[in-house]
Formats: structure tokens, C-alpha cells, sequence
């Protein structure tokens, strides 16, 4: 599936309604950081970048992005700011809420704490790499069916993370839904249906226990 | 975060001389990065660790397993022969935080995290262990802090794997200035039971490298309170180990953590449990003698019981099946 | 009148959310995701200082930090701070790295001054004033009905309890923000909010523009819960950051900000004493209350007047009653709406009072409420919910179920008086000549599944299907509509697109001949447009919807002994929901109200450090939520009554969970936690386990 453009990040965009941020140049206080650096990188030959923006190459779903990057931004901010992939969002920007969830090589890590610059050689997946050719994926599609999602903000990191248990195990009961999802947090509560969700992607049905009563 | 180079290491020496000008190790980056991002620590530097050849390997040694430094959490959670031998550390990597965290989170990192005291987190309050003045949790709100203290500071340590390994006397090998130094578990956390600043023994450029956990101890358990039961730090957070020769206890630890700078053990209490049949009298007595001394504050008194009953049930778990 | 088709397809039954796919996907973009041409990332410093006289800020340092574009401040260079977290200024620029650096460059001179944060200490007569000119407390007036002293000396049994709810937090999972692009053409908001119309209504006003020049757009937001109207501080200084640029400017709270600066539940210090006749018929409640809604004393902060008061006795009718409450200031962010303003609290407190006399009166909780609560629909409620949740088998005294892990029952019912339609609600239909038709509505849809609404109901009306009706909402050039609040959205929306298809039948069969455009006429109508689309405009109408809503819930816990912690078990919510539009999301609705409510009970507290000030848990590390694990197996049982027509249910749903919780916690333990959140140190020390302080 092909990525949101834009393709030249960091130039005009053709697109009129979308535009990148510009890049940072070097601030004064890192000059002095950076000579000092030079000096070590004689010594031990270990190539030291930054603080300036550095090129980072990132595979995200498949494509690559080019992008130019302060060693400083994190992987979230690269996917958000950087380019187009808004899918992965921003709750809490500590790793402690996992809006932002995303997979490397399959495993399910926070975004936000994770460096752009490191996150180059891997394989990331993002909500927006699960549908093909329009198509949603089980977990997503299961996700809508069973509504496990109210205003969505967590949704996509909550898709991730049953992504990944469901690559990992084919038949997870509810409790290795609960700890694979135990780093994702909800505040509109649709956990009861999330968990639903996640074992009918797994194919396990769930009969609902909601009665309705007519008051008469 | 304040800008900063990065650089990848590619030896320990390397590592170290990158460190030593106002650098940083940087393997999972969960703490780092956290600490980056409040301006807690400054470095100008950071220095990826996580290729330095050799730290992220499990070795099956019989006598003493290995474990790298580089190793994550997820790893040792999923590692099926460790939770085979080391019941207790699996029990205790499985309840780090989320598997988001755990997956990136290493071995060397969990135990040389800093304070999760929310004043010294909190970007605007310089307290004791800040270099400032006071220490703010000692007379407001200590909730989470220790129960026994060696100086002015009272934060505790919180790496409930450093818990488990006091309770299975693991050793934990330390580079410094090219030189290995062997460390217990107490001598990891010592300088932060002297000293108010400190977070741990660990020198700026000290590296873990790994961990030696000794078989000796066939059954070990671990298990936490905390308010909620997932991604929660512990309140209290306890590990036993104990070898058991015809129904007795023999070289029995027990060791609390979240309660102390250091994972809390108590020679009285491991004498007394050695040779033991491990039972609901033996237990409480135990618990009684790792508690006592102990100086609850104003907030944080219900860790007593807390941690009581944790020891009695910990070490009730060892007893398995049999 | 007009009413409600009896039989029909979609409405009562199941529709997947229309944006589900949206969502799922990552294609949604919501406030925080805006790219807009150009765009700048901006931040805001925020006093460092609880209470402080702010006398100069220089920003001239922040402006030279490459890739800067502007700096404003919030209020001039002189003025009072008087909580941590108060906005003082703000930047734009090309990254968020450049904003970090610019904030730390940007100096304050300013004087402390001394500040307040607990209510207790606030009160008296010598702490510190949040407000130079008042105090921070004013005793209140006693609101007396009948004769409380004469009607507690002949109550059988009387008691007296001291309840306490601590200030919460929203917390929605997207902050509070907006991406400004403001041109000389005028001012467009992608604005994550509840109310866009409130959003247009605060910059038009604080930046001095004409309505007709400012727009806002919500497409997708990620949760309010209340705090979410009006432009706030932060549209404002994105308004201004963009006039300087000369570039849109997303700014979005960071969750350090969310948590100290835009709004919170107040907290509750409820002092209860209430009294029964042997019968249990209750004939006295007298109750002093006060809470803090930070510096915001009163204003808009929610839950009556006064901004902290509770609705009390609440939910019961007592002949003789006296209330005093009142709210005490402190240097703490504001309070704003929050789910249910003043009900959660005043529900937890009364119910819990009543829990406790019922004990001493040796009466079951549920009789001792059938006797005293005067809604028929509680009433059937509770007996439902006794029914299903297996009550009368799983009650036992209270503290006696055997073992460490004891188990306990509770309950405990709500009273939404609000939740009725907002008659200024408008809409429109473009139907097209090919039978595509697009519903515009100035409303929002803050994941109560607004947008599934619009489509079931027009499905029904016009013999369509769901996915056949394309949905567009949140934006104030389309017919305005209501603020997502009150519980009013569903009860306005629903009568509205009822008329809006109503009339665009009838306008088919006036411009088409075609007596009935429904179902499969609707094609052939809609190609006899010709060339032109029509379209429709409606409204809300009477006959349709209407209010209050009660409920009630049950809830069964655990409680370890030895170590205090509590496991919910199970709750069971039994609602009345008028009619039903949309079970699927109106169940979603209900598990939300009662986790959030779960949060309330156990877990959730703004910490407020009396010796330096600050909040001490403006994160989700100590701030804590409910997580997948924690959440119980929650059963709902629906009231279906078509003869109320529409009503909401969003804060319903919110208010008994914690009183249900509190009084299960009760009695599996037998004595009573009675301060929120009910913590395993809290349970401990009640159980008397806990050793005094030494050190």
C-alpha cells in the first residue's frame, strides 16, 4: 500500500493542502558541542552526528522515507511531522499511554521513545501499512464490527498492539489479549468491546449479554 | 530534549571516552530518553551501546546462567529455559510496565534507572537528590517511598529485576575504567543507601555487562502489588529463592524492593528461614524479621502490611507443588 | 405530532460506526494530525511558579532560535500567576525541537508570592488568598427545608459520615488544540473541541473578528469529556502565533498542560449525616460540602452554582433537610464540565451514606432505596437489576464472606435531569440527481458515534441503507447545531434529521410527481431532480425526543485483605435509553461511563504538593486510568422506551459506577473507605492494619 505523500519531504510539495515543516539549522549552543565531538571522532574513529539534522532513511510500511532529521527527534515526531503518516498519534509523549504504538520487526514499541536515527535498518509498521488494496485487515475490520473504538485517538495504537499478538499467537485467550494490551490506554472505555474485537480476530465469536427490556 | 549528537560505539573504550565528555549510554532509552525529556540529566551526547559485540546473550553455564546486559526484558520474559530455572525472574520481567516497553527496555537499563520519585521527575522541584535542599517526599507526599533509609533521600529503588536478583544472589559485572568489578545486588545499589545524589553505585562511565545468576537456588517467585493490575509500577515488589533439600530451605533470600534505595534483605531473616519447613508460621516469622526497623512515614505506613503479606505468600510459592 | 416508525430496520438494532473504517485505518485526521500548507508547530511556557507577580518576559532570545517564526504572550508582561501551569507566553516555529529550544530562552522575571493548595488549609482564615480581594472561602447559606433538628430526634436510626471525592482530570486521549491559519481572508480553526460554534464565538471575540470571517472545523477529536469548549488560552495564542507568522500554527497541549491547565472535576468534602424511621423511610439529611474548583470559585466550572456545589440529597425525597455548601479556592488549575458535573460526586456520597444506614438499620440496600427513591424508572431499574445481577443470592453482611479475599456487593443509581435537545439545532440534505445524499450538520462527533446517528436515522426515514447516506459534521459553515454536552447531541440530532427527511419526501413529491421517494422509489425520484440537487433544510422538532435519564448500577468486588488491593468483578448497568437509535455505540457509550467511573472510584487524583505547589501527577504514570486488565465483565440492560422518543445517555452512564463500587468495597470488608479513590492503602488502614508513622 502506498504511503501518504509527499514523496521530497523538506521541499514544495505539489500537493497544495499539504506541506512539509522546514528543517532546523544548527543552534548556537551546539557548536561548541560539535567540536568537542570532532575531536573525540579523531580519536576513536566512531562516526558522531548531529546535533544538526542528519539524513535518516526510515522503511515504513514497505516504502522508504528520506528524511533530514535532528538526532533528537523521535520516531513518532518523524512519522507525524515529518511526513504524512499522522496514524500513530501523540497522547502523552512518555511512553505511558501507547497511542503512538508501532511495530518493528513486529514487536509492538512506543514511537515516542524510540529515535528517528535509531529506527533505520527496520521494518515499521504503522496503522497505515494494514489495509491492502483498500481492504481492511482482520483485526481492523473486527475492530469496526465489534465498535471498539469510541473517538478513535487510541484506536490505531490499540490496533498495533492485537496486530502483533495475532502475528505471535493464532489462538490467544483473554488474558494474552489483556497483556499484550496492557500498555495501551483508552479513556473513552472501549476496552470490553477492544477485547471482543481482538478474539473475533482470532475467530472466536462473542455472544452479547445485553438485554433489552421494554419498560411496559 | 536539549540537542545532542549521537554517536554508535563499536568497543567499550570507545563507549567510555564518547561518555566521558558529557555523554550517555544509550541501549533502550526508555529512562534516558524520559529523563532527556523533562531536562533532568543533560548529555551532549548520546552513545548507542546496543552493538557493542559480546552483551546480549543468554548462556546456559550449569552452574550460573549469563545474561548480557544488551538482553531485553521481553527476551527474558520469553525465554522458555528461564522460566524453567528462574521461575521467579519471569514472573518478575513478564510485570515490567507494557510489552511496548519491555520489548526495547534492557537488562543493564532496568537496573540502572533512576528515581521514579515524583519530585525528583517533576521538572520544576529541586529536591535532595537534585542537589537541592530538601527532601520534599520526607515531609509531604511519601506515598511510594521507601521504608528504610540510609541518609536524607527517600526514594526507593524500583527495578523489581534487581529485587529477584538479590533474592537469587545474582552478580552483576560492571566495566569500569577497563576494569570488571563483581557486584552483588546490595553493592549495586550501595552508594545510593550513602549517598543522597546517587541513584546506584554506577559511575557515569561504568557499563553493565552482564549478569551472573547462580543455579543454586532451584525454585524461586516473585510477585508485586500495585494499585492496578497491569503497566503499574510496584508498590511493594517481592522475590524469594531457596533451594529445598527433603522438604527444608536451604540458602533461602528473600528481598523486597520499593521500599528501600536498596532491594531490602535481612541477614536475621535468612538465617532464620535456613533449614526451615516452609509453612504459614515460618513465613509470617520471616516477614516479621525482614520488616523490622523498618521507619513508615506518614503516607506510606500501609506498605507494612503490604509488604507482610507479599513475603508470606512469595515464599509460600516456592514451596510448588510440594 | 410526529413519531417514530413502530417497526423498524435500523433504528434499535446494530450499525457498524460509518467512520470506523476512517479510524481504523489512520485515514482520520483529527485536530492534532492537521498538516496545513506551510504549517508551524507551536508550544506554550507555563509558570513554573504556583503563585507568583509576574513582572517582565523577554522573548527576544527565543526569537533568534533558528527556525522561530513568532513568540506572543498570553497576558502582557505584567500580571498574576496563580497556578502552576498558567500560560505565559508562546512560539511558533519550523519544528517542535526549535519550540523546546526557544521556551527554555524565553526569561521571566518574576516574585513568588506565598499559595494554597489543599482544600483545608485553604479555608482558614489566615492561609494565603488565591484572590487578593476575596477570600477563599465564604461560609454558606443553609438552603432548610422543614425541620432537620426536631426530624433527627425522631429517626430510629441516624448516621454520620464524612465523604470525600478527589479533583479529577479529564484527560481525553487527544489534548486540547487547534491548527490556526489566520489571513487577511479571515481565520480557519481545525479545532479539537466539543463545540465549534463555542470555538468561533472565544477568537471572534477575543481577537475582534467578524463571525463571518472565522471558521472552525472538527472533522475527527479525540475526546472532551467537558473540558472542551470555548478557544481557551491556547486558540488564542495559535491565533496570534499565526498572525505573526504569517503561517497556519498547530498548537496542541503537550499532556503536562492537559493535566494542569484546562479544566477538572471539582473535588467534594461531603460531611453527610442522615436519619430513618424503623421502616426506613428517611426523614432527615443535613450536609456541609465544600470542594475546590481551583481558582475558579464559580463561573462556568459546572455541577450548579457555586462551581463546586453538588445536587443533594440527590437522587431521594426527604422531608427535613438542610444543605450548606461552598467552594474554596486554591492556587490550582480550574474546574470545567465534566461528565455529569456534580453528580458522580453527590451520587458516591449520598449512596454511600445510604449504604451505611442501611446497615444500621439491618435493612438490604435495595429495599432501603425501592422505599425512599420516588422514579418509577429506578424503581424497574433496580428491580431488573436485582433480577439479573443475582442480588438477593449474593448479598451477604457486610464484612462476612469467609477467607482473605472477600467479596461484596454494591449499588447505586443516577438522576441526569439534563440530556434533552437543544432546539437550536439545524441541518440540511443535498440530495443529487444520481440518489447520492450528503446530511450537513454544525455538530460534532466526539466518539459517541454522532455521525452513525445521522446515518441510521436518515436510513430509516428514507428506506435507504446506512452506508448509502454520507455524513458531514463539524464545521460552523454547515447549519449549527448544539455543543456535544449535556447529553443533548442524540436527542437533537435525531428530530432534526427526522424533519430534514420529512420534508425532503415531501419535496420529492412536489418536484417529481412520486408520492413516496422512500426505499426503491428513491432513484427514480431523485433522476427526476434533472440537473439540480436539492436541497434541504430542517430542524429540531418537538414529539421526538426528551429527558431526564436514571439508571442505576451494580457492582461486585474483591478485596484482598492483607494487601488491600481491589478487583471489580463485574458490573451491571440497567439504563433507560427512550429509544434506542443505535445499540451497538449506545453500549460503547455505557462501558465508557462506567470505566471512567471504575477510574473515579479507584484509581484517579489530582496530586497537588503542598510544599512546593505543583502538581505532583500531570502524566499517566500517577495519574492512572484503567487499563485493559482492570476493567471488569460489564452487562448492560437497556430500557428500550420509544414512547420517550431520543434521550442521551453519556453521562448517565458515568455517575453511580463509583457509589456501586464504594458500597461493594464496603461490604465485602465490612467497614466503610469513605474517601475517593478508594486506594489498598485506604482499605488497610481501614481494617485497622496500617502502623502509625516513626520516622
Amino acid at each position: 500500500m502506498k504511503n501518504p505523500e509527499p514523496e521530497n519531504f523538506g521541499a514544495h510539495s505539489r500537493r497544495t493542502f499539504l506541506k512539509s515543516l522546514g528543517t532546523v539549522a544548527a543552534t548556537a549552543a551546539t557548536a561548541q558541542v560539535k567540536s568537542v565531538a570532532d575531536g573525540l571522532e579523531k580519536v576513536n574513529a566512531e562516526k558522531v552526528v548531529g546535533p544538526d539534522a542528519v539524513a535518516v532513511t526510515l522503511n515504513v510500511n514497505g516504502e522508504k522515507l528520506k528524511l533530514m532529521l535532528e538526532p533528537r527527534v523521535t520516531l513518532l515526531d518523524a512519522l507525524r511531522n515529518y511526513s504524512s503518516l499522522t496514524g500513530a498519534k501523540e497522547g502523552c509523549d512518555r511512553a505511558s499511554c501507547g497511542a503512538c504504538t508501532v511495530l518493528i520487526n513486529d514487536a509492538p514499541v512506543y514511537a515516542c521513545q524510540k529515535l528517528a536515527v535509531e529506527a533505520q535498518g527496520v521494518e515499521i509498521t504503522t496503522v497505515e501499512g494494514l489495509a491492502q488494496d483498500g481492504k481492511l485487515s482482520k483485526v481492523q475490520a473486527a475492530f469496526v464490527e465489534k465498535d471498539a473504538l469510541q473517538c478513535g485517538y487510541c484506536t490505531p495504537g490499540f490496533v498495533m498492539s492485537v496486530t502483533a499478538l495475532l502475528k505471535k499467537n493464532f489462538h490467544p485467550t483473554a488474558a494474552d489479549v489483556k497483556h499484550a494490551c496492557a500498555g495501551n490506554l483508552c479513556r473513552c472505555g472501549a476496552h470490553p468491546h477492544i477485547l471482543q474485537a481482538a478474539l473475533k480476530a482470532a475467530g472466536v465469536e462473542h455472544t452479547s449479554k445485553t438485554e433489552i427490556v421494554n419498560y411496559a | 530534549m536539549k540537542a545532542f549528537q549521537y554517536a554508535t560505539a563499536h568497543s567499550t573504550d570507545s563507549a567510555r571516552q564518547l561518555v566521558a565528555d558529557k555523554g550517555a549510554y544509550l541501549a533502550g532509552g526508555n529512562d534516558l530518553l524520559g529523563l532527556l525529556k523533562e531536562y533532568l540529566i543533560s548529555a551532549d551526547t548520546l552513545v548507542n551501546i546496543k552493538s557493542l559485540p559480546g552483551l546480549n546473550k543468554i548462556e546456559d553455564g550449569r552452574k550460573a546462567w549469563t545474561i548480557g546486559a544488551l538482553v531485553t526484558v521481553a527476551q527474558i520474559e520469553n525465554h522458555a529455559d528461564i522460566k524453567k530455572t528462574f521461575p521467579g525472574l519471569h514472573e518478575a520481567a513478564a510485570d515490567v510496565a507494557s510489552l511496548q516497553i519491555r520489548n526495547v527496555a534492557t537488562l543493564g537499563g532496568n537496573l540502572a534507572q533512576h528515581s521514579r520519585c515524583w519530585y525528583f521527575r517533576q521538572r520544576d522541584v529541586k529536591c535532595l537528590k537534585k542537589h537541592g535542599d530538601l527532601c520534599y517526599a520526607r515531609n509531604s507526599e511519601n506515598r511510594y517511598h521507601s521504608l528504610f533509609t540510609g541518609n536524607d533521600c527517600i526514594s526507593p529503588v524500583v527495578s523489581s529485576l534487581a529485587t529477584t536478583f538479590a533474592a537469587l544472589d545474582a552478580t552483576a559485572i560492571v566495566l569500569r575504567d577497563g576494569k570488571e568489578l563483581r557486584w552483588s545486588m546490595a553493592e549495586l545499589y550501595a552508594e545510593a543507601w550513602k549517598n543522597p545524589y546517587a541513584h546506584n553505585s554506577l559511575q557515569p562511565t561504568d557499563l553493565i555487562l552482564r549478569v551472573e545468576i547462580p543455579t543454586t537456588r532451584t525454585r524461586s517467585a516473585y510477585m508485586q502489588a500495585s494499585d492496578k493490575h497491569a503497566f503499574d509500577w510496584a508498590l511493594v515488589s517481592c522475590a524469594a529463592a531457596a533451594d529445598m533439600v527433603d522438604g527444608r530451605l536451604k540458602s533461602p533470600r528473600v528481598a523486597l524492593g520499593s521500599i528501600s534505595p536498596v532491594p531490602h534483605q535481612s541477614e536475621a531473616a535468612n538465617s532464620f528461614l535456613e533449614g526451615k519447613v516452609l509453612n504459614d508460621a515460618t513465613a509470617t516469622q520471616a516477614a516479621d524479621l525482614i520488616l523490622k526497623d523498618a521507619k513508615p512515614l506518614e503516607h506510606n505506613a500501609y506498605k507494612m502490611p503490604m509488604a507482610h503479606a507479599l513475603v508470606r505468600r512469595t515464599l509460600l510459592k516456592l514451596k510448588g507443588d510440594a | 405530532m410526529p413519531s417514530w416508525p413502530a417497526e423498524t430496520k435500523y433504528i434499535s438494532h446494530s450499525t457498524a460506526r460509518v467512520d470506523g473504517a476512517a479510524k481504523v485505518t489512520g485515514k482520520a485526521r483529527y485536530s492534532s494530525d492537521i498538516q496545513a500548507t506551510g504549517w508551524l508547530y507551536g508550544m506554550i511556557l507555563r509558570s513554573k511558579w504556583p503563585a507568583a507577580k509576574i513582572t517582565d518576559i523577554n522573548l527576544e532570545k527565543a526569537l533568534k532560535v533558528p527556525g522561530i517564526r513568532a513568540a506572543v504572550l498570553a497576558r502582557g508582561k505584567e500580571f498574576t500567576v496563580r497556578y502552576y501551569g498558567e500560560e505565559i507566553a508562546a512560539v511558533a516555529g519550523t519544528s517542535k525541537q526549535a519550540c523546546l529550544d526557544a521556551l527554555r530562552a524565553i526569561e521571566v522575571t518574576a516574585q513568588p508570592l506565598p499559595f494554597v493548595v489543599n482544600e483545608a488549609d485553604a479555608k482558614k482564615a489566615d492561609a494565603p488568598r488565591v484572590w487578593e480581594n476575596s477570600p477563599n472561602y465564604k461560609e454558606p447559606n443553609a438552603r432548610d427545608r422543614g425541620d432537620v433538628n426536631t426530624a433527627f430526634g425522631q429517626c430510629a436510626a441516624v448516621i454520620e459520615g464524612f465523604y470525600s471525592t478527589p479533583v479529577q482530570i479529564h484527560n481525553p486521549m487527544e489534548t486540547m488544540g487547534n491548527t490556526i491559519s489566520w489571513t487577511d481572508d479571515g481565520l480557519t480553526a481545525w479545532s479539537s473541541t466539543q463545540g465549534i460554534s463555542s470555538v468561533r464565538d472565544g477568537l471572534a471575540g477575543s481577537l475582534k473578528l467578524e463571525h463571518s470571517k472565522v471558521r472552525v472545523i472538527t472533522e475527527y477529536m479525540g475526546g472532551g469529556f467537558g473540558a472542551k469548549f470555548g478557544s481557551g488560552v491556547e486558540g488564542a495564542l495559535a491565533a496570534n502565533l499565526s498572525r505573526e507568522a504569517k503561517a497556519p500554527v498547530r498548537l496542541m497541549l503537550t499532556r503536562f498542560d492537559q493535566a494542569l491547565a484546562v479544566g477538572n472535576r471539582p473535588s467534594s468534602f461531603q460531611k453527610i449525616k442522615l436519619g430513618a424511621a424503623a421502616d426506613g423511610t428517611l426523614l432527615a439529611f443535613e450536609m456541609d460540602n465544600y470542594g475546590t474548583a481551583g481558582i475558579g470559585g464559580g463561573g462556568d466550572a459546572g455541577g450548579g452554582g457555586g462551581g463546586a456545589d453538588i445536587p443533594a440529597p440527590y437522587l431521594y425525597k426527604v422531608a427535613n433537610s438542610r444543605v450548606k455548601q461552598s467552594a474554596v479556592a486554591v492556587n490550582a488549575g480550574s474546574a470545567r464540565a465534566f461528565r455529569a458535573p456534580g453528580n458522580p460526586p453527590a451520587s458516591y456520597g449520598i449512596e454511600s451514606a445510604m449504604d451505611d444506614l442501611a446497615v444500621k438499620l439491618g435493612m438490604d440496600p435495595v429495599e432501603f432505596r425501592l422505599k425512599n427513591d420516588p422514579s418509577k424508572i429506578r424503581q424497574r431499574e433496580y428491580a431488573l437489576g436485582v433480577e439479573k445481577f443475582g442480588w438477593k443470592q449474593k448479598y451477604q453482611k457486610p464484612g462476612s464472606s469467609p477467607g482473605v479475599v472477600k467479596t461484596g456487593i454494591g449499588c447505586a443509581g443516577a438522576a441526569w435531569p439534563a440530556g434533552g435537545a437543544s432546539k437550536n439545532t439545524h441541518g440540511e440534505a443535498q440530495i443529487n440527481p444520481d440518489g447520492t445524499i450528503e446530511f450537513r450538520l454544525g455538530v460534532q462527533d466526539i466518539g459517541t458515534g454522532t455521525r452513525t446517528v445521522i446515518a441510521v436515522v436518515a436510513a430509516e426515514m428514507l428506506g435507504l441503507k446506512p452506508e448509502q447516506i454520507t455524513v458531514k459534521v463539524g464545521d460552523t459553515r454547515f447549519p449549527p447545531g448544539p455543543g456535544s454536552g449535556g447529553s443533548t447531541t442524540c436527542p437533537s440530532i435525531s428530530p432534526t434529521v427526522f424533519d430534514i427527511c420529512t420534508k425532503a419526501l415531501q419535496q420529492l413529491q412536489t418536484q417529481t410527481g412520486i408520492a413516496d421517494a422512500r426505499g426503491e422509489n428513491w432513484f427514480a425520484a431523485c433522476k427526476k431532480l434533472g440537473v439540480n440537487s436539492l436541497t434541504v433544510p430542517g430542524q429540531w422538532i418537538e414529539g421526538l425526543s426528551s429527558n431526564p435519564a436514571g439508571g442505576v448500577q451494580f457492582a461486585e468486588v474483591e478485596v484482598d485483605t492483607e494487601t488491600g488491593l481491589v478487583t471489580v468483578k463485574k458490573i451491571l448497568g440497567v439504563h433507560d435509553c427512550g429509544l434506542i437509535v443505535n445499540q451497538l455505540t449506545l453500549e460503547s457509550q455505557i462501558n465508557g461511563g462506567i470505566i471512567m467511573g471504575m477510574g473515579y472510584a479507584l484509581y484517579e487524583e489530582r496530586v497537588m504538593d503542598d510544599l512546593s505547589g505543583v502538581m505532583l501527577n500531570p502524566n499517566f504514570e500517577t495519574y492512572k486510568l484503567p487499563g485493559i486488565a482492570d476493567v471488569p465483565d460489564i452487562e448492560v440492560v437497556l430500557i428500550n422506551m420509544p414512547e420517550r422518543g431520543v434521550i442521551g445517555i453519556g453521562e448517565p452512564a458515568t455517575v453511580p459506577t463509583a457509589g456501586a463500587i464504594a458500597n461493594a468495597i464496603a461490604n465485602a470488608i465490612g467497614v466503610r473507605v469513605s474517601s475517593l479513590p478508594i486506594t489498598p492503602a485506604k482499605i488497610l488502614a481501614a481494617l485497622g492494619k496500617v502502623p502509625p508513622a516513626t520516622a
